[in-house]
């Protein structure tokens, strides 16, 4: 069944400006984060988008889509009340297909010529369940991200059958819980920002929703129910994932973004340059 | 088939598995023997089972420390090549055991050589267990990452949102407080919990373990939990650590300040930082910034504070109060950092076994350790622990039959009825006996025995294992007299069997005492913990509980007051109120005025702020003071600290005075020589003696004494020719016709021989420095009763008096510090034969400690060969060492040694005195007047308890016609201090720090047992005195005075404790001088011959773990036949 739709979260009071700083892309042209997210997405196949702001952002990130505004539906978030809460939210939006859902402020650069996005896609459409893009990540950055535990699938790729999801966890939670064979030690399969899930976990989201109405709604553990009933694959992905929200993290995918593209030599040239003059100042 | 040694091992037949080596070994020949050994080493050198690996190398322990050595037929004599010895002490076992090895097959086999190869390979199995139990703790998931973690960047915790939460930016942050009951355990199924022990046989690892609240009956309102941990973020980059009770606060400000464990007392609260993961072990020496790494956490210009208080439970209570204190800590610290989901309230069962095993690492971090069942008041209630089994994924599967950590079962109100609680808790009385104690030995024994498979200790293991099932279901039914019975069983019964040093007199004497008092309402004794005279219970009927609180604690003080002269206490006795705690480790967030701390804290912290201007406090310093002066307006606890708190504003000098009133006057009273201390310091100062001066020059030829030169009790049986001292200046006469036996039994008949047991020692070595009367320590039970040193040399004299018909008359040198104990001890039993047949020799020499000096102490631990230990212990040791450098530099080196009970300070000077105080007060004197025929006397350590009035060495000596007569024993690897050695060719005794160089010591086959024959009236003759001449005093003391000038003086370092607070102790280094009775041999006008005697007559025991091997060995049993009781 092939995947039209994108769910993109950008509700964190805490970084509703992210996906409006601007970046230039591979090609060197100066873009939103936003906008890069979303030609990701279109370039994947994803037709119709739907965007998770906080109440009052919409102008702002309606001026930051570029060229697929038309196609990108907006829906305020009224509340800050969890992650999973506002992938509630594209609830009508989503409908019952499965869905693309990205995060507003994670870029995503591909090891080659097929996009993360569309990597995903491939795998999800061939497996015909949910799965979600991880990165093995070293476990002192654990506090940012989701991470899952479970076992590699034999096959061509790097696909892990999920049976434990968790939010930030420490690093003791995680040796004990997340376990990965055939893991490095001290490394995770974390979220990648990028996940392909089927309409069932918003089912998941309302019974939780409704067993603490009071309290903040995280995707994680709706993503740890779905493992327990239904076939949930995490998918290594061959590309790397820069949380612009992350301390120098914007820096970070400005350089990813650029020494993967055309103006790599230009950049790197500046770099070493910058190198020789400050690499010794304190 | 016939069975190879190898079998008990590996064999698939349990029962073949459970042959106990001793019964291997009997009936087999040393070549038997040796063979085993050969195939027992192929074996484990080849197998990659751990657990089969030390049970062989526990086999040869055995077969080369008892088993060999009981054939008659092996060599007694051997080396032991240094070289080995060094690699011994280094650790390096393996290399050791190759070079003992080697030198086995290049001069054969010995009693020398086996003994250093059980030393070896014992040492070798327990480093294998204890590394293997440290791997795991290591690699147990949730602990691994904190090992990968090198810089402050990598540092994947982050604080609690919750706690940097507060109202502006000078008010404190909120408070973290977690709330710990402590363990007390039914029954431990003989040491079942020690980790080696529960991961080799899981099945019979199982302990009944109740959660309990504790107070001190009569000084607190009511039982609570005894442990509380407190955690807060502070607006500066350091650690700030507090222990109210050892009233201890320190300043973190670098990663090295928190890897220093000995610097201070704050090395528990250290362990629990680290173990936790806010510092993780794996950034120590990474020479990152502790403010950096702090900044991760908990952002940038923070730090935490961490607290502790266990209300004044006073140490060694045997309820684990240092391991759950520890797992307070920690469980705090990970709240804080969300690796516990919860910020208050109980943990659930995930989280408290990532809580146990973070403790446990905390302790092998620390340097300590205990067993799996003593963090068990994490959990709540009443608990079944048992071992369980690997599993495949666990990190010990393959490795070990069990699991690092076992399995809790809660056992709820289903299984122990509330009724049944209630009656216990109406039954029991917990109390601290005050006795301090290590259990480290015994652990050691109980997991040796269970390797060896030792009978009767096996059947003894599997009854201990039994009882549980009785024990729990006594208490299921309520059953308390049932259950006060079965643990009186067990106390009596299968944990002595197993471990007898468990017992003492102390607690046998109270148990019987309670017994008198309360007949048959005393329903039962419990021992808590790993030994007795700690932590104890007794079970009362439930009308007489009460009465039993007040009456059990006058029956502990007296019986204390009776043997605290020969016993170690490190406190007076208290009985506990407690209940148990069926919620186990609860946290509280505490905010705004709630946000305190305990009162103490205050009353330790306040003074100090207290005397800062008040502008210079920091915002968190005033916001404390304001916080203490507020509550203390309204509550009561924090009004009443008030005096206490000004009372440390202005200390008051009246107790140090005291101590210096009652030192000068004992100084006074003893014979103390000012003008000779202060030329001993002078002479310290300048460095004229030390340590290093102790030795003889590097030029000195020593050679070792070939055995042709001894008379050899074993092997003549008293009746070999004489081999005397060649260099003496007679010519020793010929053996008499008739046996030796004969003329010494004869001799003994006429009454001429006496015995002197030196008794003016405090057991430096026996009770690491508690100062008690050796001679009056009950250290074994003899004809079922704990007898004391002096009892088993009395009941020998005795013996020897019934044997020949004849009185023997028995002294004991004693000292300032033994002298009134023991006295009153003959007085108390011995009435009628003090002062006829028993008599004592008051010291006349005192000594003042000093201060070391900093190049004495840099000697001894760093120019003299020292046993390593292990990482984490090194460590510890290494900042012990530097803080008491520290203190020797600071207090002053050479300084008098005053901060102590005065009794601590005073030191006996060495047993050459012993011998001229028994001319100079009188006692020989009075004793030749009473006994005209005395001619000869035998004198021997405390600690010597083979020694005896043989007659074949009574006839050897008279007829010896020499002055003193010396017993010297094969050496064993154990043996140090000196030797027989020709020393620039004349035959004579030297002492360990007087040889030249270390090594010199391994070339000399004989060890000195210091016990000596004097022929008494040649002795007066070389003091220059006659038996008349004895009544003149001051003739007396100038020849003694004389005699004393022409033998060294040595330095030396001994350890003493110091006791404060409730049950804590700290070890002091300090220097004292003494001269000793073996350097009579180096006098050219005495005449000295020298015997070789069997290791049983000759040997000392100088340290209690030895007590097991020497019961073992029989060597108990050849003293029991010596005795008349």
């Amino acid at each position: 069944m092939p995947i039209r739709k994108a769910l993109i979260t950008a509700a964190n009071p805490r970084q509703r400006t992210l996906p409006l700083q601007t970046l230039m892309d591979q090609n060197g042209d100066p873009k939103s984060a936003l906008q890069i997210v979303l030609e990701e997405a279109a370039g994947a196949g994803i037709e119709e988008f739907c965007v998770v702001v906080c109440p009052g952002d919409k102008t702002a990130y309606a001026e930051a889509c570029g060229a697929l505004r038309p196609r990108v539906r907006f829906i305020a978030q009224p509340t800050a009340r969890g992650y999973g809460h506002a992938i509630l939210c594209g609830r009508e939006f989503v409908g019952d297909q499965p869905f693309l859902h990205l995060v507003g402020d994670h870029l995503h650069v591909a090891q080659g010529t097929t996009s993360c996005a569309r990597q995903l896609i491939d795998i999800a459409v061939s497996e015909n369940a949910s799965v979600s893009a991880v990165q093995p990540t070293r476990e002192s950055q654990l506090t940012s991200y989701g991470a899952i535990g479970g076992k590699l699938i034999g096959g061509d790729h790097p696909l892990y059958q999920i049976d434990t999801v968790l939010e930030k966890p420490t690093p003791t939670a995680a040796e004990q819980q997340l376990i990965v064979p055939g893991l490095r030690a001290g490394f995770y399969l974390c979220f990648f920002g990028l996940h392909v899930l089927g309409p069932d976990l918003f089912a998941i989201l309302d019974e939780q929703h409704a067993a603490a109405p009071d309290q903040s709604l995280g995707l994680s553990p709706a993503l740890h129910a779905l493992a327990a009933r239904r076939r949930y694959l995490a998918f290594s992905i061959a590309g790397r994932r820069y949380d612009i929200g992350a301390p120098y993290g914007l820096l970070n995918a400005q350089l990813a973004l650029s020494l993967s593209g055309r103006d790599r030599d230009r950049v790197l040239t500046q770099l070493v340059e910058l190198l020789s003059v400050r690499a010794d100042t304190p | 088939m016939s069975l190879r040694v190898t079998d008990l091992i590996a064999s698939a037949d349990a029962a073949t598995r459970d042959t106990a080596i001793d019964s291997w070994c009997a009936g087999r020949s040393v070549a038997q023997l040796l063979a085993d050994c050969v195939e027992l080493d192929t074996y484990r050198r080849r197998e990659t089972n751990l657990y089969q690996r030390v049970r062989a190398l526990f086999f040869l322990t055995a077969i080369h420390r008892y088993h060999l050595p009981a054939r008659s037929d092996l060599p007694r004599l051997g080396r032991v090549p240094y070289e080995g010895f060094r690699h011994l002490l280094e650790r390096r076992f393996e290399e050791a055991i190759a070079v003992f090895a080697a030198a086995q097959a290049a001069h054969g086999p010995s009693e020398t050589l086996s003994s250093a190869l059980a030393s070896a390979h014992h040492a070798l199995a327990f480093q294998t267990l204890a590394d293997q139990v440290r791997r795991t703790v290591r690699s147990t998931r949730g602990n691994a990452w904190m090992f990968r973690l090198g810089h402050p960047l990598d540092q994947p915790l982050r604080v609690r949102p919750e706690l940097l939460a507060r109202e502006n930016a000078t008010a404190p942050f909120p408070l973290l407080r977690e709330l710990t009951p402590v363990r007390m355990d039914l029954t431990h199924c003989g040491w079942s919990d020690i980790f080696f022990l529960g991961m080799d046989f899981p099945e019979g690892a199982r302990v009944l373990n109740i959660s309990v609240n504790l107070g001190v009956h009569g000084r607190d309102a009511a039982p609570r939990p005894p442990v509380e941990a407190y955690f807060r973020v502070i607006d500066e980059p350091v650690i700030r650590l507090a222990s109210v009770d050892l009233e201890a606060t320190a300043t973190l400000t670098s990663l090295d300040d928190v890897f220093d464990f000995g610097r201070d007392y704050l090395g528990l609260l250290k362990a629990a930082v680290i173990a936790a993961g806010l510092v993780p072990p794996g950034i120590e020496r990474s020479g990152a910034s502790l403010a950096e790494l702090l900044a991760t956490i908990f952002g940038p210009g923070r730090g935490f504070e961490l607290v502790s208080n266990v209300n004044r439970i006073p140490k060694g209570s045997r309820l684990a109060v240092s391991t759950n204190l520890l797992g307070a800590l920690i469980g705090v610290c990970m709240r804080a950092t969300g690796q516990i989901r919860a910020l208050s309230g109980p943990n659930d069962e995930t989280e408290r076994r990532i809580v146990a095993a973070r403790a446990i690492l905390g302790e092998w971090i620390g340097g300590s350790g205990g067993g799996w069942q003593d963090s068990g008041g994490l959990w709540p209630g009443i608990k079944l622990i048992e071992g369980a089994p690997a599993l495949p994924g666990d990190p010990e599967h393959g490795i070990s039959r069990g699991r690092l950590l076992p399995r809790h079962t809660l056992l709820g109100r289903d299984r122990i009825s509330a009724e049944a609680r209630q009656k216990l808790s109406d039954s029991l009385v917990l109390v601290h006996g005050g006795m301090a104690q290590n259990v480290g030995p015994i652990l050691e024994m109980a997991t040796e025995k269970y390797l060896l498979r030792c009978e009767p200790e096996l059947t003894a293991r599997r009854r201990a294992v039994a009882t549980l099932d009785d024990i729990l279901a006594l208490l299921s039914a309520g059953d308390i007299r049932g259950l006060g019975r079965a643990l009186t069983e067990n106390f009596f019964g299968p944990l002595q069997t197993m471990i007898p040093w468990v017992s003492n007199r102390y607690t046998e004497q109270l148990i019987a005492r309670t017994r008198e008092a309360f007949g048959e309402d005393f329903w039962g004794f419990w021992m808590l913990g790993g030994m007795s005279g700690g932590g104890m219970g007794f079970i009362f009927a439930p009308h007489r509980r009460a009465e039993a609180q007040s009456r059990l604690l006058e029956i502990m003080l007296a019986t204390k007051r009776e043997l605290q002269a020969s016993l170690p206490f490190a406190m007076d006795p208290v009985v506990y109120d407690f209940a148990i705690n069926e919620h186990g480790s609860v946290a509280a967030l505490l905010t705004g005025a709630d946000a305190l701390l305990p009162v103490e804290f205050y009353q330790l912290t306040v003074p100090a702020l207290l005397r800062r201007e008040a502008r210079d406090l920091t915002p968190r310093e005033r916001a404390d003071v304001a916080q203490f002066t507020k509550t203390a307006r309204t509550a009561p606890a924090f009004t009443a600290a008030l005096p206490t708190l000004l009372d440390r504003l202005l200390p008051t000098s009246s107790e140090t005075s005291r101590t210096t009133h009652t030192l000068d006057t004992l100084l006074a009273q003893n014979g103390f020589d000012r003008a000779q201390h202060e030329q001993i310091r002078t002479d310290l100062r300048a460095g004229r003696i030390g340590l290093a001066m102790n030795r003889l020059a590097p030029s000195t030829r020593i050679e070792d004494v070939p055995s042709s030169d001894l008379f050899n009790l074993s092997s003549s049986d008293g009746r070999s020719p004489l081999a005397g001292d060649r260099s003496a200046s007679r010519t020793p006469q010929r053996p008499p016709a008739g046996s030796y036996r004969e003329a010494g039994a004869a001799a003994l008949v006429r009454g001429e021989c006496a015995v002197l047991t030196y008794a003016a020692g405090v057991g430096s070595r026996w009770t690491q420095g508690a100062g008690v009367v050796k001679a009056l320590h009950p250290f074994a039970k003899f004809s079922g009763q704990h007898r004391s040193f002096a009892d088993v040399h009395l009941a020998k004299s005795r013996h020897t008096a019934a044997l020949h018909g004849a009185d023997v008359p028995h002294i004991f040198s004693t000292s300032n510090l033994t002298h009134a104990p023991i006295e009153a001890y003959l007085r108390a039993h011995f009435s009628s034969a003090l002062d006829h047949t028993v008599f004592l020799s008051p010291g006349r020499s005192i000594g003042l400690r000093l201060v070391p000096a900093v190049r004495d102490l840099v000697f001894a631990w760093e120019e003299t060969a020292q046993q390593k230990l292990d990482e984490q212990k090194e460590k510890m040791r290494d900042s012990v060492r530097a803080a008491l450098t520290n203190w020797a530099r600071t207090v002053g080196e050479g300084a008098d040694y005053t901060d102590n009970l005065p009794g601590q300070c005073l030191h006996p000077v060495g047993h050459w005195f012993e011998i001229p105080n028994l001319l100079k007060n009188g006692t020989l004197s009075h004793l030749l007047a009473a006994r005209p025929q005395l001619r000869t006397l035998l004198v021997h350590n405390i600690d010597t308890l083979g020694a005896t009035l043989d007659p074949a060495l009574v006839g050897w000596f008279q007829a010896s016609n020499a002055t003193l007569g010396w017993e010297v024993i094969p050496r064993r690897i154990e043996d140090h201090g000196g030797g027989l050695a020709r020393v620039d060719g004349r035959v004579r005794l030297v002492e360990g720090l007087a040889l030249p160089r270390e090594s010199d010591e391994f070339n000399l086959t004989y060890y000195n047992t210091n016990t000596c024959w004097i022929d008494i009236d040649r002795l007066l003759a070389l003091f220059g005195l006659t038996r008349a001449e004895l009544a003149d005093a001051d003739r007396t003391a100038a020849a003694v005075r004389a005699m004393a000038a022409r033998v060294p003086t040595y330095v030396t370092l001994k350890d003493v404790k110091k006791r404060w607070g409730h049950g804590q102790e700290d070890v002091y280094p300090v220097a004292q001088f003494e001269k000793l009775w073996g350097d009579m041999t180096g006098l050219a006008e005495c005449a000295n011959v020298f015997a070789a005697v069997p290791r049983a007559r000759g040997q000392q025991l100088k340290d209690q773990a030895q007590l097991d091997s020497w019961a073992r060995d029989r060597s108990a049993a050849a003293i029991e036949a010596l005795c008349k009781w």
